[in-house]
Parts: structure tokens; C-alpha cells; sequence
């Protein structure tokens, strides 16, 4: 039976409202795009366009993102881990591009050391369905190229789906080029999409080239795309909610409507990451009260344009992992998990609004993340979970640990924590560890735990070639 | 292959599988001891092994032992006839459990019953609301090794001490190990009644005890 599971912070006439605000921004206001190959398709499909603007018919819009599946799967190179996003599926995936790590509140730039291990950690992560993309910035490879490397590291050393390159179209037909002999060449690629990519707007109403460039290359090729829209309440959007997600929809409704025209049916997420801005300091904080409504909302802004929604994450403003971590992190997380969303970018790692990763706040994550995975499970309600003849046979007063019901219910039921401590204080205080010191155990389990999965020699020489040609090429 | 079976029917904690079993034992007239020993017994270490490494959880670990029992219910006589012939089987240690007078809780006192058996102890497990006398007539009776007191309340528990005093009195007090546990029970207070140990865990009263009558 389906989960009963659905978090509502948007009544249907709610919905209507933003949607009929999204589509007067798009075509009184126009969405700026720096991209020319994008704007000429736009304008050869009937949209007005002045200079760089494009005005967007609201049927045309419309019609444009029925065009967008509701559901689709996600081919990896080991088919246990293929993803479907869509329907009631949540799909997570780890914290994306920090620039800098955290160990035990002492910040530095992240290296290509670190991006291993967060690749094996999200490779042995049972509860993570993707390996990543651009998991942390390594800073000691050089910036042009470092993309490659990325890439080539996700597909020899994960059999899991992975996130593309959003670096402009360059980025994405080297994506196409590394992952097409993996498997079977570009039309198999078309027919079997493999890889997803983030597309972030620029708030408010600007597509930029890079992005652009990117989206348009992903959509010739079928290769599903993340819209996804970051307006900052106060600053790079109204301070109300409802208007900053007028604005956030019809950014994304542009993305859409741009993907299916290229390629009508090209796999889109409905993409939000939007959160307030600290009108003390100016900076964005992601993880509060608003943000997670924010998530919600999406969540029920996508199943009515009938569409897949990325939205949410363990998203944090702290600097360390500490309750603040924790209970923020929780929070972005559980709303829109309640709400339905389908893919969960940033679930796990992220401190300090998207800018340091933390290895033991990326356990930590996991664990809220599997939480509410059995949460957004439901409860399953029939004449054997309800129990009836086995509470009659227990009778007042005597327990249920011995019966044959409950050994066999209780493993499917509950879920077995991977670092919440459960043990008697007299067995905690041993060792008096906090979920800190637990998460790096965990951590180093984890990567103790990491298999290398192979990959066909040859295949490793013809990637390693095309990198080796593309590097000579970027760094001239 | 029967010893297989038998230790499979306590790992399953397959009640209806045991009586089968158990009459197969008596009607072929297959060694009870045997059977208990290298057949049942086997199984409920096994069981204990897996639950130590977090492979097997609380109702294998408490149907393995109701499965245990019930076929040394059945093997009684027989075993009894055994070990008035000469033949011993190993046994770890003989421990009386219950709960105190005054307290009807038993979830945690049956978890730790269960564990005891599991770890190979010939458990008697009194049940609730237990006289301290009820405790000494019990291990007299069997020759136990250790008494267990459990309660969970903080009015119950000056029932543990009445049992270390009791035992005292009688001139018993050597005789017996006397250990405590329960919510508000410590290692503090089992100290200040003089009990021989405390355990806030099933698996902790376990080492607990072999500790005690190692």
C-alpha cells in the first residue's frame, strides 16, 4: 500500500496563485539569458525576445513542461543501483562543491584526498543512491580541469549513478564523451539516461551562459537536469515567501520550458534550494524554518506541474558538528521528505550554508536521512501488521518479546540505527562518546568497509586518453 | 543429524519442531544428556554468539530459550534418571531469578532470564512479587550459585537488602552470590545492601556472572 505520508503547506488555490504569478513574471518581465543559442531556439519557437530577453507565452509554458515525464530511471553502471525519480521514491545524494573541510571546528581547503574519501563514503553509504558530483572543490587540481578528474574518479571508482558537469557545454559533452563508451556508446546513452546534472538559475530571473550552455547539451542528449532555483528571501528575492517563490517557480518553468523545447520529453527535476537572507549581516542562511517550508512548497509546486522535485538537504548554517548541526540539518530534511520530494541533493556533509563539508557531520546526516526514509515509508496498516490474534494470544499484562510475530515483524519494521547510542548509561559512559566521536568511528569503518568495484582495463586506458587530450587542450 | 535438528529447533525457536524432537529422544532412546548437550545447548550458544555480534536480536535470543525449556520439561525425567546413574552434564552455574515483593514488573527481568539460559545457566526463574523467602527456599532446593533481585521501583528496592539481611540471618549469606538490577538500581547501592554485583545491562548481568562463578 502507498504511504499516507504527505506534508501539505500549500492548498490547491495556493498553488494557483504562485502559478499564475510565475507565468505574469515570465511574460511581463522576461527571464534574462546569456546564452544565444538558447535565446535564437526560444525565438524560433514563437517567444518574443529582445536582446537577451526572453518574454514566455503562458500557454506556450504550459503546454511545454506537459511535455516533461513524471517519472524516469537513472541507468548505473551496477543495475542494483539504479535510481527512479518521480512517484514516491527519494533518492539522496551527498553534499555538493564546498569549497573547504571541517574537522572538529578547524576549517581548511579541501583536497583531492578528500574527495576520495567522500567518493568511497558515498559509495559504501547504503542510504545514498548516488555517488555525487562535484562532492567537494579539491583545491590542489588546477580549476580548469578538475572537473575530469572528478568524473573519471566517480566512474572508476563508483558502480552508483553520478551528477554530470554543469562547466557550460564544454563540461557537459565531456561528461557525454566519458560516460558514453562506459555504456554502450551515445544513442544507448539516449535511450538509458545516466547521469544528472544541476542547472542553477541566477536569482532573480537570469539563466547564465555556463548553465545554460550545459542544459542545452544535457537535453539534446536525453541526460535528466536538475532546474533548480536559490532566491534569497530579502535580497535576491522578496522578503515574503509566497514572492520568492513566484519568483523561484517561473525560473524554473523557464528551464523546463527551454529543455523541452530543444527536446520535448528530456528527464527535468524541479529544482528548489531557496532560503532567507540574515538581514543583520546580508548572509544566506539555509537551514530555518522558512527554508524547510520553502521545500515543502516545491514538493507540491512539482507534483502539480507533474514533475520530479529535488528540494531539501542536511542543511546547516553551523560551523561544527554540534546541536545546531544536527537539529538544522534535521529539519531541512524532514520537510521535505514529509512533503514528497524525490531527489535530495546536499543530504549529507554540508556545514556552514554549502560552504565546508565535515566527514562526521556526513554520518550524521546519514542517520537522519535513513530516519526518515522509514519514516517516509508510512505505516503499514492490515490484519497482520494490526495484530489482533497475537495480542489475543499474549493476553493482559505478559510481554511479546517471545513470540514468533514479533521476531519476524521487527526487523522490517524497524530500522537499526548506524550511530544514535542506545546503550545503557552504564555502558555509554565507558567510553562517553558523542555523536562527534561516533561519527568518525563510523566514518573510518565505512572507508575501511570500501570495496574498489573494477572497471575493464582498456575502458580505463580509452578515459585516461580523452582526459589526458582534453587537459592538453584546457590548460594550453 | 538429530543433534542438528535439535540445535536448528532452538535456533528457530520452533516449539511444535522441539516436542517432536524431544519424543523422537525418548522413543529411539538416543542419551538425553547427549541431546541437551551437544544438540540444544549448541543452539543456544549459537543464538547468544549472534545476538553478541548484533546478527540476531532479543526474540530469537528469548524464543531460543522458551524452546530450551520446554524440552528440558520434556527431558526431565529422563535426565534426572541420567544424573542419578552417575552421568553429569555441564552446567555452568544455577541461578534463582525474580522480582521482588511489592513489584509486578518483569519485561527486564525475563530479557536477562532469557540471556542467562542462553549463556548456558540453568536458570529458575520465580516470576513477580517474590517473597525473600520464596528466593532462598528456591536456590536451597536446586543448590543454586546465584541469586538475582530485580525491581524497578524505588519502593521495592529495600527488598533487595531485606534478602542480603534475610540470608544473613539464616547464617546463608556465604552461600549464595546475590546480584541486583533494575531502572533505579546502582552499583552504589548494591554496594551499600552488600550484594555481591549490579548490572544495568542483560549483557553486563551475564559477564556479571561468570565472573562471579568463574
Amino acid at each position: 500500500m502507498a504511504s499516507q505520508v504527505s506534508l501539505r503547506v500549500l492548498t490547491e488555490d495556493d498553488i494557483k496563485q504562485v502559478h499564475e504569478s510565475s507565468l505574469r513574471l515570465l511574460q511581463e518581465v522576461g527571464i534574462e539569458i546569456e546564452y544565444q543559442p538558447a535565446v535564437d531556439i526560444l525565438r524560433d519557437a514563437g517567444q518574443r525576445v529582445e536582446g537577451t530577453r526572453v518574454y514566455f507565452d503562458p500557454d506556450f509554458v504550459q503546454k511545454k513542461v506537459a511535455e516533461a515525464p513524471e517519472e524516469f530511471t537513472v541507468y548505473a553502471r551496477d543495475p542494483e543501483f539504479n535510481v527512479q525519480i518521480g512517484g514516491n521514491n527519494l533518492v539522496y545524494v551527498p553534499g555538493y562543491g564546498a569549497p573547504f573541510i571541517i574537522e572538529r571546528g578547524k576549517r581548511r581547503a579541501t583536497n583531492w584526498e578528500d574527495y576520495m574519501n567522500f567518493l568511497k563514503l558515498a559509495h559504501v553509504a547504503k542510504d545514498m543512491n548516488l555517488s555525487g558530483g562535484m562532492l567537494v572543490e579539491p583545491s590542489d587540481l588546477d580549476e580548469r580541469t578538475r572537473y575530469l578528474d572528478a568524473l573519471y574518479a566517480h566512474i572508476r571508482y563508483s558502480t552508483k549513478c553520478l551528477m554530470g558537469s554543469s562547466y557550460g557545454a564544454e563540461g557537459a559533452n565531456d561528461t557525454i564523451e566519458l560516460l558514453a563508451p562506459v555504456f554502450g556508446g551515445r544513442e544507448a546513452l539516449k535511450e538509458k539516461p545516466v547521469v544528472i546534472t544541476l542547472i542553477n538559475t541566477i536569482s532573480p530571473l537570469k539563466l547564465d551562459e555556463r548553465q545554460t550552455g550545459a542544459l542545452l547539451e544535457y537535453a539534446k542528449m536525453n541526460q535528466p537536469v536538475i532546474i533548480a532555483s536559490l532566491v534569497m528571501a530579502g535580497s535576491t528575492g522578496p522578503a515574503t515567501l509566497a514572492g520568492c517563490m513566484a519568483v523561484q517557480n517561473a525560473e524554473v518553468l523557464a528551464g523546463i520550458t527551454l529543455a523541452q523545447t530543444v527536446s520535448p520529453g528530456t528527464p527535468v527535476i524541479y529544482g528548489c534550494a531557496s532560503s532567507i537572507t540574515d538581514m543583520h549581516s546580508g548572509s544566506v542562511s539555509i537551514a530555518n524554518g522558512e527554508s524547510s517550508l520553502m521545500a515543502a512548497a516545491a514538493a507540491q509546486m512539482a507534483k502539480f506541474y507533474g514533475v520530479p522535485c529535488r528540494s531539501g538537504g542536511g542543511l546547516t548554517d553551523s560551523k561544527t558538528v554540534d546541536g545546531q548541526a544536527g537539529y538544522e540539518a534535521a529539519v531541512m530534511l524532514f520537510a521535505p521528505v514529509s512533503a514528497g520530494t524525490n531527489i535530495i541533493l546536499h543530504t549529507a556533509g554540508i556545514l556552514q550554508y554549502w560552504l565546508c563539508m565535515s566527514y562526521e557531520k556526513f554520518v550524521q546526516d546519514l542517520e537522519i536521512a535513513g530516519m526518515l526514509r522509514r519514516f517516509r515509508r508510512g505505516l503499514e496498516i492490515n490484519e497482520d501488521t494490526l495484530a489482533v490474534e497475537v495480542v489475543s494470544k499474549v493476553g493482559p499484562g505478559n510481554h511479546f518479546l517471545n513470540q514468533m510475530h514479533t521476531r519476524k515483524h521487527h526487523r522490517k519494521e524497524f530500522r537499526k540505527p548506524l550511530l544514535s547510542d542506545r546503550q545503557s548509561y552504564e555502558g555509554w559512559v565507558l567510553e562517553s562518546l558523542t555523536s562527534e566521536d561516533r561519527a568518525e568511528r563510523v566514518r573510518q569503518q565505512m572507508l575501511a568497509a570500501y570495496e574498489d568495484p573494477g572497471l575493464d582495463e582498456s575502458l580505463q586506458r580509452e578515459l585516461q586518453s580523452y582526459i589526458e587530450s582534453r587537459k592538453a587542450e584546457l590548460l594550453k | 543429524m538429530l543433534l542438528d535438528q535439535l540445535k536448528e529447533a532452538v535456533i528457530n525457536g520452533d516449539q511444535d519442531e522441539i516436542k517432536v524432537l524431544c519424543n523422537r529422544v525418548l522413543e529411539e532412546k538416543f542419551n538425553p544428556v547427549e541431546a541437551v548437550q551437544n544438540g540444544l545447548i549448541k543452539g543456544i550458544e549459537e543464538l547468544g554468539r549472534l545476538w553478541t555480534e548484533g546478527e540476531m536480536f532479543l526474540p530469537d535470543v528469548m524464543m531460543g530459550a522458551d524452546a530450551l525449556k520446554l524440552a528440558l520439561d520434556i527431558l526431565g525425567p529422563e535426565l534426572a534418571k541420567a544424573e542419578a546413574a552417575g552421568i553429569k552434564r555441564d552446567v555452568k552455574g544455577k541461578i534463582v531469578i525474580g522480582t521482588v515483593k511489592g513489584d509486578i514488573h518483569d519485561i527486564g527481568k525475563n530479557i536477562v532470564s532469557a540471556m542467562m539460559t542462553a549463556a548456558g545457566y540453568e536458570v529458575y526463574d520465580l516470576g513477580i512479587n517474590q517473597e525473600v523467602a520464596a528466593f532462598t527456599e528456591k536456590a536451597e532446593e536446586v543448590g543454586a550459585d546465584i541469586i538475582a533481585l530485580s525491581a524497578l521501583l524505588t519502593t521495592t528496592m529495600p527488598e533487595q537488602k531485606k534478602l542480603v539481611d534475610y540470608l544473613r540471618e539464616k547464617g546463608l549469606r556465604d552461600k549464595y552470590k546475590v546480584i541486583i538490577g533494575g531502572g533505579p538500581t546502582t552499583q552504589d547501592w548494591a554496594d551499600e545492601i552488600g550484594a555481591d554485583g549490579w548490572s544495568e545491562t542483560a549483557g553486563g548481568a551475564i559477564a556479571l556472572c561468570d565472573q562471579l562463578t568463574a
